[in-house]
């Protein structure tokens, strides 16, 4: 034969006809002998010597697979890894777990079913078949019955084989050509798509499991319940004196805190008013001394407050030459402590106010003893 | 045995002889020239007047859908303590008719009734149709359907799980693979019909279409084999399926300890009464297509008459499981349950209650008449009124028993929104848009299958119940 053929197809008007042709053309040993029906042919099996269809054996395999997939997973969640007392039951009761076990197992066993018999067994889809090319293929999904004599090596007679079917009865004959080329979309292409894509995910999720295992440089974000901590009372290996909670550092003031004007007046001398003379400075401790101080130092700061006269008390003068001689720290010192009748200020000014309080103060003290060089200094 | 082979074949007596499923001569070429001729021929006229009423209501459920969506489940009656109305009896009740098709496909392939070949298409299609309106109910019942993805288990950065006690996640599971098992063997058993419209079509745009679909079947006797394994698997899973998914919509009821809902009849009760709706709207759907398709030869009244004798069998169903319910609760002495089956026959949902019984038992009992079942005007009255007692029937079992429990402070009358109607009338027009589209697309008739059945389809001298 000079051209090379796939196979020879014979047609029959019959099942009849085509159940008695088996066996010959089947004697006459010259290829593979394969039927297209457009229906399934009882006996027809037997008749070509097929074996038994391996399909039950895998759906029964998938369907226990589905079946421990769903126990396994149901059970992980419900009661290892998000564990709820649901109904008074125990994390661990497995019963309610049957009827997804059994969806599962019937969803897995379906998809083999189908998928299985289409993608594995009957290599579909495939379009690229010669017989799907023929002439004889309206026939055969429609109402004939064709035997085919398939080329199993090069030694193929196409014309010996188109005899026997003849001989066996087929009413037309068919030689049908090898294909000039190959298939574009194939079962096989698909599976190894799929199987790539799942391989591919698989090797990509493993190495990123193991990744964020073996190299903690990029710890992945932990949730604060799984992050590594020192709960109270526990010892710390990180530490030498292996205390977990460690003394502050030696001088460490805490917030608020400041031991300033702690000691007696004259350890207070030493301090330093820290603000700025500004206007806004001299503007918050003219209010703080009208508000706190005025009443019984008076608005001169020479100890004639309005209440004087009505208590007969005797408060400072700081016009006089004692106060004005007193360094800021021991100014500051009176307001925090308080001196005599005078209580405390400590509670209700702010670090901020008692120092402008001072500043404001020595404004008085100077105003009240101002020179002549004074005024040069205001005037622009 | 002797005895039988003295018989000649002509003398079996007249009752035993099956009677000829197919009207006239068919043979397998005049089958397809018969039923594969509709997807290439132009519809007739009634067929778009028919889609335009069905397109119309799907209109009107999908802009309630959308109200829904804008004002929230508000719009529905819903409200304490119903906090279950329309969209569960609507969710319910669809499902129910779905099952019928998968028992015609899948049940009656095992036990070899060789007349569910001629329907077992439509009622495929029909199942998987009724399981996409059922679907929709649940969806948007969440109020916030966009997040409904939450009802599976996936690994979350909330770090949540499902409740796989729950019977509602059990439901996610069961109706998510009734739907897939169904898509499944209904493609399976499209393909080599579809592979005979590709071989005659002779339009090249069907043509790639129709290649691509039938993934280049040929007929070969190999390829039958594993096919014909494939489809008897197939059809094992799903009547174990079929079973499970609607006692697992029943456990949404009853493993609540609601009066009238926490019974262990339910789950049988509910696969009797889920068949029992599906096969009216059957009955339904194959009297039109019939008068309309031209297909009297293949469907024939013996395949009605068949039909209507199981809704008669699944009516009587109904009525034994009803009587049990009213048992239940009496010999219970539970005055709870008693208070909610006197609800069902005399409270102020009564009327729902004896439509419900009206309508399932007492109706179909028209069909213990042969005249009866071989009358178009009958079996479609028969099969109207079961579908409209259906519905009560789950309306009966899901707003009398809420309506009314446990804690009398909390008793409330429920009363639908035109908003609730106008979903359901939706799911109508959705389910029998995708119907007509179907009949005219794809083989109303598992040509195959048929073919396989027909006399002389069949090698002579193997088997022995193929007489021609």
């Amino acid at each position: 034969m000079p051209e090379t053929s796939y196979a020879v197809l014979g047609l029959f008007n019959t099942p009849d006809a085509l159940m008695q042709a088996i066996p010959k053309v089947r004697a006459s040993k010259l290829g593979t002998v394969e039927a297209y029906t457009p229906y399934p042919i009882h006996g027809i099996d037997e008749a070509l010597g097929l074996r038994r269809s391996p399909l039950g054996g895998m759906v029964l395999v998938m369907g226990v697979l589905g079946a421990i997939t769903a126990f396994g997973f149901e059970y992980w969640i419900s009661a290892i890894d998000y564990p709820i007392i649901t109904g008074g039951k125990a994390a661990s009761s497995w019963e309610a777990f049957i009827p997804i076990m059994f969806e599962v197992t019937v969803l897995f066993a379906t998809f083999t079913a189908g998928l299985g018999m289409l993608l594995l067994l009957n290599k579909l889809p495939f379009f690229g078949h010669p017989v799907l090319s023929s002439k004889s293929i309206t026939g055969i999904t429609r109402d004939r019955y064709a035997l085919a004599l398939e080329a199993e090596n090069d030694a193929f007679d196409s014309a010996a084989a188109a005899r026997a079917l003849q001989e066996a009865g087929a009413v037309e004959v068919e030689i049908l050509p090898a294909p000039d080329r190959s298939p574009f979309l194939t079962s096989d292409y698909i599976m190894r798509t799929l199987g790539g894509i799942f391989a591919a995910c698989l090797v990509s999720g493993l190495a990123m499991y193991f990744a964020t295992k073996w190299f903690p440089l990029l710890p992945p974000m932990k949730y604060i319940q799984d992050q590594p901590r020192l709960n109270a009372q526990k010892a710390s290996t990180f530490f030498k004196d292996g205390h977990g909670m460690q003394p502050p550092v030696p001088g460490t003031v805490a917030r608020g805190y400041l031991p300033t004007a702690t000691g007696t007046q004259e350890q207070a001398a030493s301090l330093l008013n820290p603000l700025p003379r500004t206007k806004a400075v001299f503007a918050m401790g003219h209010k703080v001394y009208v508000n706190r101080c005025e009443v019984c130092h008076g608005a001169l700061a020479n100890g004639l407050g309005s209440l004087t006269a009505a208590y007969g008390g005797k408060p400072a003068n700081l016009q006089s030459q004692q106060f004005r001689d007193y360094p800021d720290g021991k100014l500051y010192w009176a307001i925090v402590n308080g001196k005599n009748a005078m209580p405390s200020h400590a509670p209700y000014l702010t670090e901020q106010e008692r120092w402008a309080v001072v500043h404001y103060v020595r404004a008085l003290q100077r105003a009240q003893n101002a020179k002549d060089e004074d005024l040069k200094v205001v005037a622009p | 045995m002797q005895a039988e082979a003295a018989i000649p074949a002509g003398a079996i007596p007249d009752g035993l002889i099956e009677p000829a499923l197919t009207i006239g001569r068919v043979t397998p070429g005049s089958l397809d020239d018969q039923v594969l001729s509709f997807p290439e021929t132009r519809p007739p006229k009634q067929w778009y007047l028919a889609l335009a009423i069905t397109l119309t209501a799907a209109l009107i459920g999908v802009g309630c859908i959308g109200y829904t969506f804008y004002l929230g489940i508000g719009a529905w009656g819903n409200t304490s303590p119903v906090f279950w109305a329309f969209d569960i009896i609507n969710f319910v009740f669809w499902v129910g008719i779905g099952h019928a098709g998968t028992l015609i496909s899948a049940i009656l392939f095992l036990f070899r009734k060789r007349w569910r070949n001629a329907i077992a298409r439509f009622a495929e299609a029909m199942t998987i149709f009724a399981v996409i309106c059922a679907v929709i109910f649940p969806l948007i019942h969440v109020g916030r359907p966009w997040l409904a993805y939450w009802l599976f288990p996936y690994p979350n950065q909330r770090a949540l799980w499902t409740n796989f006690r729950s019977p509602l996640l059990w439901d996610v599971f069961a109706v998510n693979t009734y739907f897939s098992v169904s898509a499944m063997f209904w493609y399976l058993g499209l393909i080599p019909d579809i592979a005979s419209m590709r071989d005659r079509t002779t339009s090249k745009f069907r043509k790639v279409i129709y290649t691509v679909l039938a993934m280049g079947w040929r007929g070969a006797a190999t390829h039958w084999q594993h096919y014909e394994k494939a489809y008897l698997l197939l059809a094992g899973l799903a009547t174990g399926l079929v079973l499970s998914v609607h006692s697992v919509v029943s456990f949404d009821f009853a493993t609540s300890v609601v009066p009238g809902w926490h019974m262990t009849i339910f789950p049988p009760y509910f696969v009797a009464g889920a068949i029992f709706a599906g096969f009216s709207m059957v009955v339904i759907v194959l009297v039109v297509v019939r008068e309309t398709m031209q297909l009297k030869n293949l469907i024939t009244m013996r395949h009605l008459d068949v039909m209507n004798k199981v809704i008669l069998a699944l009516s009587c169903i109904m009525g034994y499981s009803y009587m049990m319910e009213g048992f239940t609760a009496w010999y219970s002495m539970n005055e709870y349950l008693h208070h909610s089956f006197m609800n069902i026959i005399s409270g102020t949902y009564g009327w729902a209650g004896w439509l419900t019984i009206s309508c399932n038992i007492l109706i179909p009992q028209i069909l213990w008449f042969k005249k009866a079942r071989s009358s178009y005007f009958w079996m479609i009255f028969v099969a109207i009124g079961v579908t409209i007692g259906m519905w009560f029937e789950r309306f009966v079992i899901i707003v009398i028993s809420l309506h009314q429990d446990y804690l009398p402070s909390a008793w409330r009358i429920y009363k639908p929104t035109m908003v609730d109607f106008g979903v359901l009338l939706g799911t109508f027009g959705i389910f029998f848009t995708l119907v007509l589209l179907f009949a005219r697309v794809l083989p109303v008739i598992a040509t195959t299958e048929v073919k396989a059945i027909l006399p002389d389809a069949q090698p002579s001298h193997h088997g022995d119940d193929h007489h021609a």
